[in-house]
Formats: C-alpha cells, structure tokens, sequence
C-alpha cells in the first residue's frame, strides 16, 4: 500500500511539475527564437560564395531530463508500440534549445549566420528516469574585419 | 543572397491530445494484460503443481522450518484430531502416496488450513466453537479433501509461477515475493485457493461426512454459525461475494443443502458430542 501511495504521488509530481516545466521552457524558447531571428541557422554546406567569411565551430548542448509521469506512461507505450508522444515535446525542446545555445554561441563571436548545421541527440540514463542530450553544431560565418571580444562564459568552455 | 529562419508554426513536432487520457487508457490496458496474463499463467502453474508427486510435497514442507509440535499438554488432542482424521480419511477419494497429519495450535486463531505435505492445522479458537464433533468432521474432511485434490500444491505452484511472471515485469520485487513463498514458512499459511477449489472439497466433505455418521446432521453448523454473525456486517452479499476467494457461507450451506438432496443423503440422526480435552 506504501508503495502504492509513493508511486501515485511520484506520478502527480511528474505530472505537475513536468508540465510547469515544459509550457516555462516553450515560452523562454518562443521568446529567445524570435530574438535570434537575425541570425539565420542553415543546414546547407554551402555558404554564400559572394564573402569571404571568418569561420569558427559552434556548438549548443542541452540535456532535458523526462519527468516520472512521462516515463511511466512511455513505458506502457513501449507494450503496446505506437507514438511516444510523451517525449515529443521533450525531444522537441531539446533540439530547439541547442539551436539557441549555438546561435547565442555565433553572435557572440559575431556571426552573421551560422551554416552547415547538424543535430546529434544521445539518450543519457539518469536511473529509471531518461534524459536526452541534443547536440546541435555548425560553422559560424563571421564577417571580416569584425573585431568581437570572445567572451568565455558566454561560450560554456574551459578557460 | 539573402537568408532568413521563420520562426516555425507551434505544435507540428507535438502531438496534441490530453496526457492524462492516454495515461488512464494505457493503465487500464495494462492492468488487464497483466490480469489475463497472470491468471493464465497461475493455472498453467497449478495444473503443473499437481504432477509433482506427494512425496516431493512432503520432502518440500521437511526442508521448511515450520514448526508443528505444538506443545506436549496437548497430545491427546492431537491424537483425537488425528484418529478423526483416519476415519474420515477412509471415506475420502485419497490419491496414491497423499498421507494426513493433522496439527494442533493452542491459539484463540478461528482457523484451519491445509498446507502442503499433507498438513492439516486446527486452531483452538475454532474447534471451542464447534458445536459437535460432525462439525469439526465436516471442518476436517473439507480440508482433508483440499490435500487429496492437491490443493495446496496447485495454490503455492501457481502463486509462484505468477509471482515469477510479475517480477519479470516489475523486477526483483515479485522474485522477493516467490522466495518468500517458497522459503518462508509464512508464506505457506497464505496459499489461496479458489472458490471452485473450495466448493469441490465441501462437496467431498460432505459425502466423506454423511458415511462417517450415516447422515449429515450438523455438519453445516459452523456456516450457520459464521453467517447469524457476519449478518451484522455491512457489506452487500454480491460484493463480499465477488470479494472473497472462499464461497459465502450462506452459498456454502446451499451447496451443502443442494449436494445432500442430490446424492438423498440421510438428514436426520443424532449429532455426536466433542470429547471433553479442551
């Protein structure tokens, strides 16, 4: 019976919680997309042959850790298959917020635009609850004689 | 070359829909997988149970530490207990090899349950409420005949061999369980049986009963004498029906009622008195 009460409590934790967390994150992501606009993310290999541009790797890492209810319910998905639509908006939020993290990466480096992008996404175990890794990277075309001031922490690297 | 990043349409990479629904149907699917999965898998275990041969039984319940002895005061009792039982074990349909060893535990417990090995244990608190000895012949003989229907092998086979299953989805948990089962002398007093198991050893019961004495007299009085006093509780027949593994009572002195006018056993003759050793 104790058991049961924790695992119901755990799951209205997960439940609550996790869909704080989630509408929180999906407008700080809304609001920071609208602000990167400026530098556009491009999958192609090809950069605009017109400039010569400075290039430099970028990189935007998020990792977002599944909450009880999600697990549980994907769990039971897992019997029966079908869509895991509890990690959808979680894998979605993790993709989108990497393309931030890279983009907030270029502008600091003064980039006009970042080209070549690519995604990696990794599942990291954290116990019985998931959490994913999304990796997003790309080279940042930075337009020359542009003079910006590297700043490390903006950067999340080792000094 | 101009280049732009639209900000995207909302909800294209997330499905729509209530979580909580999708949470509630897969839980009721899930529950009734695992409800038909283990009940198919609990027969599959009793009816696998029931080929081990009685001795396996009683070389099982030798390597448990069960302790039966009881205290040395109570010998005759004992005794008593045991000479009914060979009497009633003459009327039973007792398998090859399935011997009787009937316990006594002086406890104010109103109980009695057949374990494996062939154990019977009578509580005191049950036998003190008995009003006769066709009674406690009637108590005797039901349990006596789960043991020559190998009841209580078939119960802890198939407790295991679903305990087994569920670990495999809920992890150690059900393996803990299923050791317990098998190492833990507790987990023997819990062998459940089904509500079939116990209508087949009433209607054994019965016939071994209605030999014995030459009639049935008496031998539903411990039903009558649960039902007066559970009429007091609250809970709805149906309910208490659908709820318990053991038949209702008041059902149980049907099912006695019934099986005495179809086999037109006698109902009327004198009740034998219990012998004064409590």
């Amino acid at each position: 019976m104790d058991n049961l009460l924790i695992f119901i409590g755990l799951l209205m934790c997960g439940w609550f919680f996790g869909r704080r967390a989630e509408k929180k994150h999906y407008k700080s992501i809304i609001e920071r997309e609208h602000k990167f606009n400026a530098i556009p993310a491009i999958a192609s290999r090809f950069p605009p042959a017109d400039t010569v541009y400075d290039q430099k790797l970028v990189a935007g890492s998020t990792v977002v850790s599944s909450d009880y209810f999600k697990s549980i319910t994907a769990a039971m998905i897992n019997i029966f298959g079908g869509e895991v639509k509890p990690y959808e908006a979680l894998i979605d939020r993790a993709r989108r917020e990497s393309i931030l993290r890279m983009k907030l990466q270029a502008k600091n480096a003064g980039a006009d635009m970042v080209f070549n992008i690519k995604m990696e996404t990794s599942a990291i175990s954290a116990g019985k609850i998931g959490a994913i890794e999304v990796l997003a990277y790309g080279t940042a075309l930075i337009p020359p004689n542009t003079n910006t001031v590297i700043e490390a922490d903006n950067l999340n690297v080792a000094t | 070359m101009q280049y732009e990043n639209r900000q995207p349409e909302e909800g294209i990479n997330v499905s729509k829909g209530s979580p909580v629904k999708t949470f509630l149907q897969l839980l009721i699917s899930t529950v009734l997988l695992l409800a038909v999965s283990v009940f198919v898998i609990y027969l599959s275990g009793s009816w696998l149970a029931k080929k081990i041969p009685f001795r396996y039984e009683q070389a099982i319940m030798e390597k448990i530490d069960f302790d039966f002895s009881g205290q040395a005061s109570d010998d005759d009792i004992r005794r008593y207990l045991n000479d009914l039982s060979a009497r009633i074990a003459v009327h039973l349909p007792n398998p090859d090899e399935v011997t009787y060893t009937v316990h006594y535990e002086p406890e104010d417990v109103f109980n009695a349950y057949a374990t494996i090995g062939g154990n019977i244990v009578f509580y005191k608190g049950l036998i003190n409420r008995l009003p006769n000895e066709n009674a406690l012949a009637m108590v005797m003989a039901h349990e006596m005949a789960h043991v020559s229907h190998r009841d209580p092998v078939a119960g802890l086979g198939g407790g295991v061999a679903s305990m087994i299953a569920l670990s495999a989805v809920f992890g150690s948990s059900g393996s803990q369980y299923a050791s317990t089962f098998v190492d833990n002398a507790g987990g023997l007093t819990a062998v459940q049986f089904t509500r079939r198991m116990e209508n087949n050893a009433d209607d054994a019961a019965i016939l071994a009963v209605s030999k014995l004495y030459g009639h049935t007299v008496g031998a539903d009085s411990l039903f009558k004498h649960i039902d007066e006093e559970r009429e007091e509780s609250s809970t709805p027949d149906w309910l208490a029906r659908f709820s318990s593994t053991h038949p209702l009572d008041s059902d149980r002195i049907n099912n006695i009622k019934e099986k005495t006018l179809e086999l037109e056993l006698p109902t009327t003759g004198e009740t034998t008195p219990l012998p004064d050793l409590w």
